[in-house]
């Protein structure tokens, strides 16, 4: 039975919608994956096989096609193996909801079916909230990242057999959102201060001048009149090494 | 050090810019768990010995390099004469445009680069030359040839070089309490954010990143300022790109003092600023 899931692929900033077809019919037991796979996406074949396998799925030795569409983008990075194994179980009729067609996949799968964080989680939201995606289901672990994107349902799942519960509707996963305010809430002090340097105002303004305007700034001047300034707390600390 | 220190004076981000920050750094994977996104500007410093690939990007499968990485924040390097100054050159065109285009054969990538460039160096291998308290002890040869490892093009697009002198015996003692980074902050984020109230409908942040048109737009100088302008480039033989240089750091320090228009002392210290390449380079 053919399936279809949704995912991405990131050229540098770019986003580009992928669909991820997956055929399984009976015929002599093969599994290829088609559709501009680099290495690493072919790589995916035996953590899938295996994550599906631990997760407590049967999978028979059957007829695998995947096709990732448009076949003319190169695909690379291990994203790509939540979408291929939930478009696999979705053939073989162990997820049986319609719903996988309009919800976005990413999420590279261990061994023993737990999601791991992927790079480019960010991008990727907003990318696909630019192209009118409204869920996306990712590793837990990218999840912070991503909720604070507004406007798009960001779902983090611990592991592939979460997901097919959540397909299934037999569990529901609460999307999170953080706002920009809680972030700033978080930030911490620099540890160095300009009142531990002694006079040098006029490169302090100088400074403080490239600061305001974003201005490049070049500083010359002998080693030790750069670096030796610091004041006496500085010292003081240093000379006792903590543990 | 003082350039360490600049991180704790930089304004702070809009949403805007954190996000754009963090889109780069999450292709990276250079995201820590505990935060979700980047709130402070990045401070890059990376070593010397570091390859023309990683500091503009790169690999099979282009990642951002040092100078994406360091988008909207500093890219500081430490002792620029050591850098290799094939390595250098590679911040010639990003400097300009504040993006890095790399092409390699899985594809063309374009990742954005519009960071502030500080750098620090000695004046000479010794580190002594033009210092009033000891003696340089480096031959006229060995100077040009450390010095020369600046090119004129990377020089031309610094916008403030500042010498740094001893501080005298009596300074170190005083026990005056010196500005907090704190005081100096809340300044410069004034100064930013007039700059983003009147570059609202530009699309820019900051007035270093003024393009030529728009610095005649924002940076019209009265009589006075202009002629004093106009004397200085005659003398100090300045470029093209250095005489819009001046005017962004004129802009910015008016800015700073809340001046609507660029006064003559704005203009003269921001010429102020460009006068070392004739001291140590003599061109």
């Amino acid at each position: 039975m053919l399936s279809t899931v949704k995912t991405m692929a990131l050229h540098g900033l770019e986003g580009f919608l992928i669909d991820v077809q997956v055929d399984v019919s009976a015929g002599m037991p093969s599994w290829d994956i088609v559709g501009l796979p680099d290495t690493s996406v072919k790589e995916a074949k035996e953590r899938i096989r295996t994550a599906i396998k631990n997760s407590g799925y049967e999978l028979f030795s059957r007829k695998i096609v995947i096709n990732l569409a448009p076949a003319s983008i190169k695909k690379e990075g291990s994203i790509y193996d939540l979408p291929m194994a939930v478009g696999i179980l979705k053939s073989i009729d162990v997820i049986y909801t319609k719903e996988p067609e309009n919800i976005l996949m990413i999420g590279e799968l261990s061994l023993n079916g737990d999601l791991n964080p992927i790079n480019g989680a960010l991008p990727i939201c907003i990318e696909a909230k630019k192209m009118g995606i409204k869920k996306i289901i990712m590793p837990k672990q990218n999840v912070k990242e991503a909720s604070i994107i507004s406007g798009i349902e960001i779902l983090g799942a611990y592991d592939l057999s979460e997901v097919v519960h959540y397909l299934n509707n037999n569990i529901t996963i609460s999307s999170s959102h953080i706002t920009w305010e809680e972030c700033l809430e978080k930030g911490k002090k620099y540890p160095l201060d300009f009142s531990e340097v002694k006079g040098q105002e006029n490169v302090k303004r100088a400074v403080e001048v490239a600061a305001a305007g974003g201005h490049n700034c070049l500083l010359i001047g002998s080693p030790r009149l750069r670096k030796n300034y610091d004041s006496k707390k500085n010292s003081i600390n240093l000379a006792r090494p903590k543990f | 050090m003082i350039a360490k220190r600049i991180p704790s004076i930089l304004p702070d981000l809009s949403f805007e810019e954190a996000l754009e920050i963090t889109k780069i750094h999450s292709i990276a994977g250079t995201l820590k768990q505990d935060v979700p996104i980047i709130i402070s500007r990045p401070f890059r410093s990376p070593h010397h010995t570091i390859s023309a690939t990683s500091l503009a990007g790169g690999g099979r499968i282009p990642k951002p390099g040092e100078i994406s990485l360091a988008h909207y924040g500093v890219l500081f390097l430490d002792e620029l004469p050591e850098f290799n100054q094939h390595t250098l050159e590679v911040l010639r065109g990003p400097l300009e445009d504040g993006l890095v285009t790399i092409s390699r054969i899985n594809g063309t990538l374009t990742y954005p680069c519009n960071f502030m460039f500080v750098a620090s160096m000695n004046p000479c291998p010794c580190g002594y030359y033009g210092s009033q308290e000891k003696e340089c002890s480096c031959s006229m040869q060995a100077i040009t040839k450390y010095m020369g490892k600046i090119s004129g093009p990377l020089l031309d697009r610094i916008d403030i070089q500042i010498e740094v002198t001893p501080v005298k015996y009596k300074k170190l003692e005083n026990d005056k309490a010196e500005e907090t980074s704190e005081q100096i902050k809340q300044r410069v984020n004034k100064a930013r954010q007039i700059q983003r109230d009147r570059y609202k409908e530009e699309k820019i942040y900051s007035n270093s990143n003024l393009t030529p048109n728009l610095i005649e737009k924002y940076c019209k100088l009265n009589k006075e300022s202009k002629s004093i302008l106009e004397i200085a480039f005659n003398k100090l033989g300045l470029s093209a790109r250095a005489y819009g240089r001046i005017l962004k750091v004129a802009r910015t320090i008016a800015d700073l003092e809340g001046s609507e228009q660029i006064q003559k002392a704005h203009i003269t210290e921001a010429i102020g600023y460009r006068n070392l390449d004739k001291k140590y380079w003599k061109n």
